[in-house]
């Protein structure tokens, strides 16, 4: 029944995106409903097609689903959580230490993570070179301003 | 045609500018790079290299995206053949017979037929973009709101139902890039829509970060899922020359489907993946010896890398002549080149005429020089690339931080990113395709604008729909494309 969970949650999109385009403001010029008409045949397409889609589904509940097994074999919960902190402290930092060091520290942390302990010296190498030559690249050769 | 020739002359001086010359040195280099890495297509590589051209001329930045592009065509060969994972849908049929090829040994040869392959597909392609460019582009003038609505339905319509996997799928993905387009302050009224009271939306989802978090972070996080079910590839690339007699089997499959796949590109929709998959079932069906495809037959290679190469230049006619994107990659480029100020369409050819041809003559460029690289260096290329992707997909993820802060300087961005990136892993796991919800993104605000402007001409939907014999023309193609796989369906049931 799991592959049910898909289907009913676009159908849920489309039914509240219909009904928060019920709710726009109406336009004081031109024509009033101007601003819903494109929404509600967007709205009424998703509709349509996520029903299709559970029909579709409905048809295989008995059979196995297994698309997202891999979400949960091997390292793959490991990586995911990981690489997703790490991007948490990555934004916090970005802004706070400067694009320079942070984006060092991210990227050692991403490398350990993905590479592996072993090769150290390695991914701190790596790390540090890749950071600096992007940072140079953007910052001074092609004047993007980075904190 | 005194003036195309003068205009193709000035656009050849443009492109041999030295600038220039080196944008498409590194452009090429680095689709290349990117393009290498299992999993990662062209879209993936000109999303994660926007950034290199913010700042840049709109021309030279278009000179680059293509570099970019057609290079990571040339690189995902490489891990089609050496590997037997296609960067995306148009390096599939390259692991047909590229990977059997590799497998008995003739891995040099392959790459070598299929640089060979692309280059005269390229070619081809670009004289047919001179040929066809200039009178489509007169023709789109003659475009009213009511034509570009269905040209966009049309073009929206043919992407569903030709992208791999289901349709609904597809139309469930196009819808939810339509939704997001319509976040933010209505352009004719002032209204907002769903922005819930969330000032960074009242402006809408950037695109960009839309592209960048589903086709950077999103399919890099898909191929961390599963890097350690990477196969480490085998050096040995063995003989790079091709022998007379491959060079027979394959010249006439090059010369036919060169053609043919640079009209499938100018399609709007179809793209490198029909190209390189039609070429390989023609090539088979009329081929004296069909049990040969599919295991190593140098011909099965040959035709759908020169026509997934012909399909990539013909991508860029819809793209420059009536500003709508036929593919992934080509909807990733009109999405940079709209935040640079470049709007392609019609008018583009009596404005900037110089892009145009600086764009074309460029392309010749980058083909003599990536099939160089290909066929010259590649030994060194697999041998630096030895254990890239632990290290690369790393560096593609910074990369594509680095791009998202410098469009707003912001770092609410940050997350919008990192959650259309987890929604494109999801979108993959679950086998919805990507292209439809991108290309809906970028011409969502401009599909409702022609909408609402035939809206006020004609009254009512069923007038605009049967406005000219141009939008009914649009409107029975639409109506085709969606009947496509059910047609093709049926005769294959029939065959059976």
């Amino acid at each position: 029944m799991a592959r049910l969970i898909t289907p009913v949650f676009f159908l849920g999109v489309g039914i509240v995106y219909l009904i928060l385009t019920s709710d726009l403001t109406r336009s004081r010029v031109g024509d009033p409903n101007g601003p819903l008409y494109f929404p509600l045949l967007i709205g009424a397409v998703l509709v349509l097609f996520s029903i299709i889609y559970f029909v579709q589904e409905w048809r295989q509940r008995d059979e196995k689903f297994e698309e997202l097994k891999v979400l949960f074999t091997g390292r793959a919960p490991f990586l995911i959580v990981s690489t997703l902190v790490l991007i948490f402290v990555y934004t916090s930092l970005f802004e706070r230490i400067g694009f320079l060091i942070s984006t060092i520290i991210f990227l050692t942390g991403l490398l350990f993570v993905v590479n592996g302990r072993k090769p150290w010296i390695k991914n701190i190498l790596i790390a540090v070179i890749f950071s600096f030559i992007s940072w140079y690249s953007f910052s001074e050769l092609l004047n993007v301003s980075l904190p | 045609m005194g003036v195309v020739v003068q205009s193709f002359i000035e656009g050849l001086t443009t492109a041999l500018q030295p600038m220039n010359l080196l944008w498409v040195l590194i452009g090429g280099f680095l689709g290349t790079v990117v393009g290498m890495l299992p999993g990662l297509g062209p879209a993936t590589a000109v999303a994660v290299l926007i950034p290199i051209t913010f700042g840049m001329d709109p021309t030279s930045a278009l000179v680059l995206m293509a570099a970019i592009y057609y290079g990571a065509m040339y690189g995902g060969s490489r891990s089609s053949i050496l590997l037997n994972t296609p960067g995306d849908g148009s390096a599939i049929a390259a692991t047909f017979d590229g990977y059997p090829m590799a497998q008995k040994g003739q891995a040099g040869q392959a790459l070598t037929i299929s640089a060979i392959a692309s280059l005269i597909g390229g070619t081809v392609a670009i004289i047919g973009f001179i040929l066809l460019a200039k009178p489509l582009a007169s023709f789109a003038l003659n475009f009213g709101p009511a034509e570009y609505f269905l040209l966009l339905v049309f073009t929206l319509s043919a992407i569903v139902s030709l992208s791999r996997g289901n349709m609904v799928k597809g139309f469930i993905s196009m819808s939810v890039g339509l939704l997001l387009s319509t976040v933010g302050i209505d352009l004719q009224t002032g209204v907002h829509r769903f922005t819930f009271d969330i000032p960074q939306l009242s402006e809408g989802i950037d695109f960009l970060v839309v592209i960048i978090g589903i086709y950077a972070v999103g399919e890099v996080l898909y191929n961390l899922i599963g890097i350690d079910q990477i196969k480490k590839e085998k050096n040995k690339v063995g003989k790079k020359g091709i022998s007379r007699e491959q060079w027979n089997q394959s010249k006439w499959p090059i010369l036919r489907q060169s053609p043919i796949g640079f009209l499938i590109g100018v399609l709007p929709g179809a793209g490198g993946s029909i190209a390189a998959m039609l070429s390989y079932t023609t090539e088979q069906q009329v081929s004296k010896h069909p049990e040969k495809f599919g295991k190593g037959a140098i011909e099965g290679l040959a035709a759908p890398e020169s026509s997934n190469n012909a399909a990539s230049v013909g991508s860029f006619i819809p793209l420059l002549t009536m500003g709508i994107p036929g593919s992934g990659t080509t909807a990733v480029i009109l999405g940079a080149l709209i935040m640079l100020g470049l709007q392609p369409g019609p008018l583009l050819f009596e404005n900037n005429p110089e892009t145009v041809w600086t764009l074309v003559n460029s392309m010749f460029i980058g083909n003599l020089f990536l099939v160089i690289i290909n066929i010259l260096i590649i030994g060194l290329l697999v041998k630096i690339l030895d254990t890239p992707p632990k290290i690369l997909y790393p560096m593609i993820l910074v990369l594509a931080f680095i791009g998202t802060y410098t469009l707003s300087y912001s770092i609410i961005d940050f997350y919008i990113l990192v959650i259309f990136g987890l929604i494109g892993v999801m979108m993959k796991l679950l086998n919805f395709p990507i292209a439809p919800l991108i290309l809906a993104v970028i011409v969502g605000s401009d599909m409702e604008q022609n909408f609402r402007k035939s809206i006020v001409s004609y009254d009512n939907i069923f007038n605009v729909l049967f406005a000219s014999p141009i939008t009914i023309t649009l409107l029975i193609m639409t109506i085709l494309s969606i009947c496509y796989p059910f047609i093709v369906g049926w005769i294959q049931k029939r065959k059976a």
